[in-house]
């Protein structure tokens, strides 16, 4: 990714060049302070999107499958120890029962999760056990005082490259609410810049913790300024919010992802998290991703879903699919 | 085991997480059908009405084109059976409490949520609707109308008093593009207690299955009857013995065309005509959700017509670009498959959708089309045409469905100019984040709905009409009930009146004014001019008429007005109308009020006037005295105009204004020549319209006695009076593109004149039928019912939400 390769100097300057893109006289952010959402329309958008598409039979098979290919399978307990990573980790490799892929042709397409995602402390089990496991997903740890981000940016920083010294590719970083809710939109943009340089070869995945940012124009604003900054993801929640990854605000992040987009030429990748849990779910997000920005997000360079349950409900309805019946508890493997 | 049939396709899938089909099952429609025999005739009376020997026609799947059924096509004995079940059943209906009404109306939202996928799944079949619409918007409305109208009915006696059932209602419904068309008619007619025959395009099953379901309640058949049959039965239907009102809803020509015919029948006609749409993008828009909004206006199978949309010049490539990227989304396909946002409609609305693009690209516009469209013949895609011409015919004409026209504007001014300019008057929406510069074009334009950042809402306690060519009729909430009531008391509609009036001559010429003999009496006024434009004018006929006095003797000349007289009062009234309309109602309030008290100054001069046209001194006193009241009470009732509707789905307060009319003609009766010039002069101007007004014609003088303080008073043009023959002057009037409004109380002819003639611009009118008025009884002189005429709504949306 070009964009976040270049140095700090030439970032500056690409910060002006996009704020001159835009209709506004140039040289700050202003442009971006003028942004509207208007936000009963986007509730009803919301309503719509999932009303109007749908997919069954094959087609549902299809995409659940390729949904599980999205999922950064997640757990992020104070009571995580290495035993169940381990199993979370081997879950990760074999998402579905064996049977089932064959049953569909699909036991040969190298069916796994898109990565793991565990506490910056946990990175080394899940490290160790992907290992052991043979296969090279990615380990992803949330990192910078997650959930709240209520830490001091040194000890933030810190907590960046200790994960990515203990093996983790991609970094889940919380943003600083306190910077949107006041509208200091150049330091929220340094603080990301300084996360991003920590992660040196890592992702950035950008959690925005939407729930907590009061408004959809916040929203906008904070996933431009993410994007700017160099975050390779952004991210709707921690999971730890009371509102979590909600339509209204998928829409207004995929807007802004797109919106970026045709400013820079740069595609950055979406992640919702927190409180998808049914396969029927995630058919919604994978269209609405298709009906805000397209079918070129839809690969896991560009989409993860952060979630824990949902994969086993998905593959309860790939053996429904598969088998005619509906499955017992003790039919699945558990994770 | 299927998932081996399945596995392939899965495979495949897997790689290009393309869209499948989501076919619903429209099994039980069929069913129904089959009930029939796949034979539909008409329900009359809670039965199915099948005569012989009719013509029958098919009625088709739109997009495979196979034969679902035959319908039966009425001819005039039919319709004869209809009304005359409608006209029995009216007997009980209307006699009803309206809390045992409100009982059957919700009886009837059951049966409907009862046999719901019944409902949608025929009218999806047989319209080539997207079935999600019908489903998720339709069928749910339909209940929630029968609710709120229910709960009308409940409390007629306490809210409604003074008021009374029409009678029989006669509907005429459009080839169907939803059941909700006459669902949004039939429910205030039933809920106020009149009874229906609703006339529908042959091969529109589910307004009869409707109607089963109602006649399957068992008790009142004969409320809802529906018969299928050409438009052209529209005039027969009107004929009818019992029938006191048509409403129709279809195309504007049409319409036009059966308020001519039904000019002197003594029947009331509603329009509510055209399908367009217009969306205002402002520079302050949420860009992408005003583009959803064109989605929902014009390619969701929510509306019938096309959009007309105006974006502001500086945010124009942005939504364009917007608005083409998302046109690649859409997926039109089967009605009955679950995920397209688009159906088709069948081969006529798709040729005429192709007819416009034709024309308009020849007329040198660009024409962008996109979506997953199946290529085969009765779909066609979504299409957005821009910079088509202004001068183009095309710009002219009604955009047809499924397409948007775009054109720029550069300021608020411009797009009000721009969006009022033409002959539509339906609904808009507009689209900014600020409040200020959104509410000034909500109110400055001339529609009968208009949403603030939203786009096809609708509620029924939220009433929908329009004005100009839209006609002026209006359902839902309060104003919807209003269509289907008269003040009690009102005579009912008389055997049959002139039919042959020859409407070329009639009022053409004026009968020339010779001397009147030997001036007698003690001085005879002095000859008043025309009050145009705020002062007394010559005539341009520079010619007078005399008035006699009851004995026959010469009292005075007044001014002979004509054609070009109108023409200029028209004009003086058009140019006060902005600064009148800018006045609050407590500034109206306070002129009425001091030009009352100018009448009062003048009582005695008055009076004296009055008694030399032969009414007691007494009489002519109290009639002054009244017509004193009836300026304080329009002036105190400027004030409490319009209010707050509170809807389920919205948040946010929906505002029903209540707007001038415009320009308003009023030709008055010539009895009470003093009382019934002031009881419609009043209410016209509380209400912020600007007159033009033909005096009783027997007296005019007191009239233009209180010109001359209005001279002093009123702004200039806010009112005009012009003098002269009668029939002339309405002819002028009713002829007259721009005025707005016409109220007529004068002949019988006069009458028949003024309905036909209102065709032309469609204004809506008021006459009395030959029939005198009791303006001296405060129910007909100044009753709700001048109220109501004298303005027209407007439902202003204003969704909240940070």
């Amino acid at each position: 990714m070009r964009w976040r390769r270049e140095t700090d100097h030439e970032d500056r300057d690409c910060l002006r060049r996009l704020s001159s893109n835009s209709a506004s006289n140039g040289g700050d952010l202003s442009w971006i302070s003028k942004i509207q959402v208007n936000h009963p329309a986007v509730l009803r958008r919301a309503e719509q999107v999932q009303a109007r598409r749908t997919v069954k039979k094959e087609w549902q098979a299809g995409w659940l499958l390729k949904a599980v290919t999205f999922i950064d399978l997640t757990t992020l307990s104070g009571d995580d120890t290495s035993s169940n990573v381990q199993r979370l980790c081997y879950k990760a490799k074999y998402p579905i029962r064996e049977d089932l892929l064959k049953a569909l042709n699909m036991h040969d397409k190298g069916i796994t999760t898109a990565a793991v995602c565990v506490y910056p402390a946990r990175v080394c089990d899940a490290v160790k056990a992907l290992k052991a496991a043979g296969c090279d997903i990615p380990v992803a740890s949330v990192a910078t005082g997650f959930p709240a981000g209520q830490t001091h940016l040194k000890t933030r920083l810190e907590e960046i490259r200790l994960a990515v010294e203990d093996g983790a590719t991609e970094i889940d970083v919380v943003i600083n609410r306190s910077l949107v809710l006041t509208g200091q939109w150049e330091a929220l943009y340094d603080e990301i810049r300084q996360f991003r340089k920590a992660c040196g070869e890592a992702h950035l995945k950008t959690i925005l913790a939407t729930g907590e940012l009061g408004s959809l124009t916040n929203v906008y604003k904070a996933s431009m300024i993410a994007m700017m900054a160099g975050s390779d993801f952004i991210k709707t929640s921690t999971g730890k919010e009371t509102v979590n990854a909600t339509f209204p605000v998928a829409i207004v992040m995929l807007r802004a992802i797109r919106d970026f987009f045709w400013k820079t030429g740069n595609k950055v990748g979406f992640k919702p998290a927190g409180g998808i849990r049914t396969a029927k779910d995630s058919l919604a997000w994978l269209s609405l991703i298709k009906e805000e920005v397209g079918d070129e997000w839809l690969k896991p360079e560009l989409f993860r879903i952060g979630a824990s349950t949902l994969l086993s409900d998905i593959e309860r309805q790939i053996y429904h699919h598969v088998t005619g019946r509906y499955a017992a508890y003790h039919d699945l493997p558990m994770s | 085991m299927a998932a081996t049939r399945a596995a392939p396709r899965a495979r495949e899938i897997f790689s290009t997480l393309e869209y499948g089909p989501v076919p619903e099952s429209h099994a039980c429609a069929l069913a129904w059908l089959d009930t029939q025999d796949r034979h539909l005739g008409h329900y009359v009376n809670g039965k199915w009405l099948k005569p012989d020997h009719r013509n029958s026609v098919p009625c088709q799947d739109p997009i495979t084109g196979e034969k679902l059924a035959s319908c039966l096509q009425a001819q005039a004995e039919d319709v004869a059976a209809a009304a005359e079940a409608a006209r029995t059943a009216l007997e009980n209906w209307s006699r009803l409490p309206g809390a045992r009404r409100a009982q059957h109306l919700t009886r009837l939202a059951k049966m409907i949520q009862k046999h719901q996928r019944l409902l949608w799944t025929l009218e999806s079949l047989v319209t080539g609707r997207a079935v999600r619409e019908v489903r998720d918007r339709d069928v749910p409305l339909a209940q929630q109308l029968l609710q709120y109208h229910a709960v009308q009915a409940h409390s007629q006696e306490e809210v409604l008093a003074g008021w009374e059932p029409m009678g029989v209602i006669g509907l005429i419904v459009p080839p169907t593009f939803s059941f909700l068309e006459m669902m949004w008619r039939i429910c205030p007619a039933l809920a106020v207690g009149c009874t229906v025959v609703v006339l529908v395009p042959p091969a529109s099953p589910t307004p009869l299955l409707l109607a089963q379901l109602a006649g399957e309640l068992g008790s009142f058949p004969g409320i809802l009857n529906v018969i299928s049959g050409p438009t052209s039965l529209g005039p027969v239907l009107a004929s009818q013995p019992g029938v006191q009102k048509v409403a129709f809803c279809g195309v504007v020509e049409e319409g036009r065309a059966l308020r001519r015919t039904l000019a002197g029948k003594g029947l009331e006609l509603s329009l509510a005509l055209g399908a367009e749409s217009l969306l205002l993008v402002t520079e302050a828009a949420d860009v992408d959700s005003a583009v959803e909004g064109v989605v929902d206006a014009a390619w969701s199978d929510r509306s019938p017509g096309g959009l007309r949309l105006l974006i502001q010049e500086s945010v124009w490539d942005e939504t364009m670009r917007r608005l083409q990227a998302r046109m690649g989304r859409l997926r039109a396909g089967r009605g009955l498959d679950g995920a397209v946002d688009m159906g088709a409609r069948g081969a006529a609305a798709r040729d005429l959708a192709q007819r416009y693009v034709r024309e308009a690209q020849s007329q040198g516009a660009q024409v962008f089309q996109a979506g997953d469209v199946p290529s085969d013949s009765p779909f066609y895609p979504p299409t957005l045409v821009s910079d088509l011409p202004p001068a183009s015919p095309c710009t002219q004409a009604e955009v047809p469905w499924p397409l948007v026209v775009a054109s720029p504007f550069r300021t608020a001014k411009e797009a009000l100019a721009m969006a009022n300019g033409t002959p539509r008057g339906g609904s808009a929406s507009v689209w900014s984040e600020r409040l200020g510069p959104a509410l000034e074009l909500g109110y400055g334009l001339r529609m009968g709905t208009v949403w603030i950042n939203a786009h096809g809402l609708r509620d029924p306690a939220v009433p929908m009409g329009g004005c100009k060519e839209n006609g002026s009729s209006w359902h839902g909430g309060p104003d919807g009930l209003y269509e289907y009531l008269q003040p009690s008391g009102t005579p009912a509609r008389l055997p049959h009146l002139s039919e042959n009036l020859n409407y070329d001559t009639f009022g053409l010429a004026v009968p020339s004014a010779l001397p009147a003999g030997p001036e007698t009496g003690p001085s005879p006024a002095p000859p008043y001019g025309l009050f145009v434009g705020g002062r007394f004018q010559a005539p341009g006929a520079r010619s007078s008429r005399p008035i006699q006095d009851l004995q026959g003797n010469l009292h005075s000349y007044v001014a002979e007005g004509g054609a070009k007289d109108i023409r200029g009062a028209v004009e003086a009234a058009h140019q006060a109308a902005p600064s009148w309309v800018g006045q609050s109602p407590g500034a109206r309030a306070a002129l009425l009020w001091a030009l009352a008290a100018a009448l009062e100054r003048r009582e005695s001069a008055l009076a004296s006037r009055l008694e030399r046209h032969g009414v007691e001194l007494k009489v002519a006193k109290a009639e002054v005295e009244l017509s004193v009241r009836r300026l304080r009470a329009w002036g105190a009732r400027a004030q409490a105009q319009g209010h707050t509707l509170q809807v389920a789905e919205l948040r946010g307060p929906v505002l029903r204004l209540r707007e001038p009319l415009g320009v308003l003609a009023i030709v008055c009766p010539d009895e009470w020549p003093l009382l019934a010039f002031v009881s419609l002069l009043a209410p016209a101007l509380a209400h912020g319209n600007t007159v033009v007004l033909v005096p009783s014609g027997a007296c005019p003088i007191p009239a233009l006695e209180v010109c001359q303080d209005m001279a002093t008073l009123l702004p200039a043009g806010l009112v005009n009076v012009v003098t002269g023959d009668r029939d002339h002057l309405t002819r002028c009037l009713a002829l007259h593109q721009d005025i707005q409004a016409l109220w007529y109380f004068g002949s019988v002819q006069g009458s028949q004149f003024v309905e036909w003639a209102s065709a032309g611009n469609l204004k809506p009118v008021w006459v009395n039928r030959g029939l005198p008025r009791a303006w001296d009884q405060d129910a007909e002189g100044a009753g709700p019912e001048l109220g109501l005429r004298a303005a027209r709504t407007k439902a202003l949306w204003l969704p909240m939400g940070d």
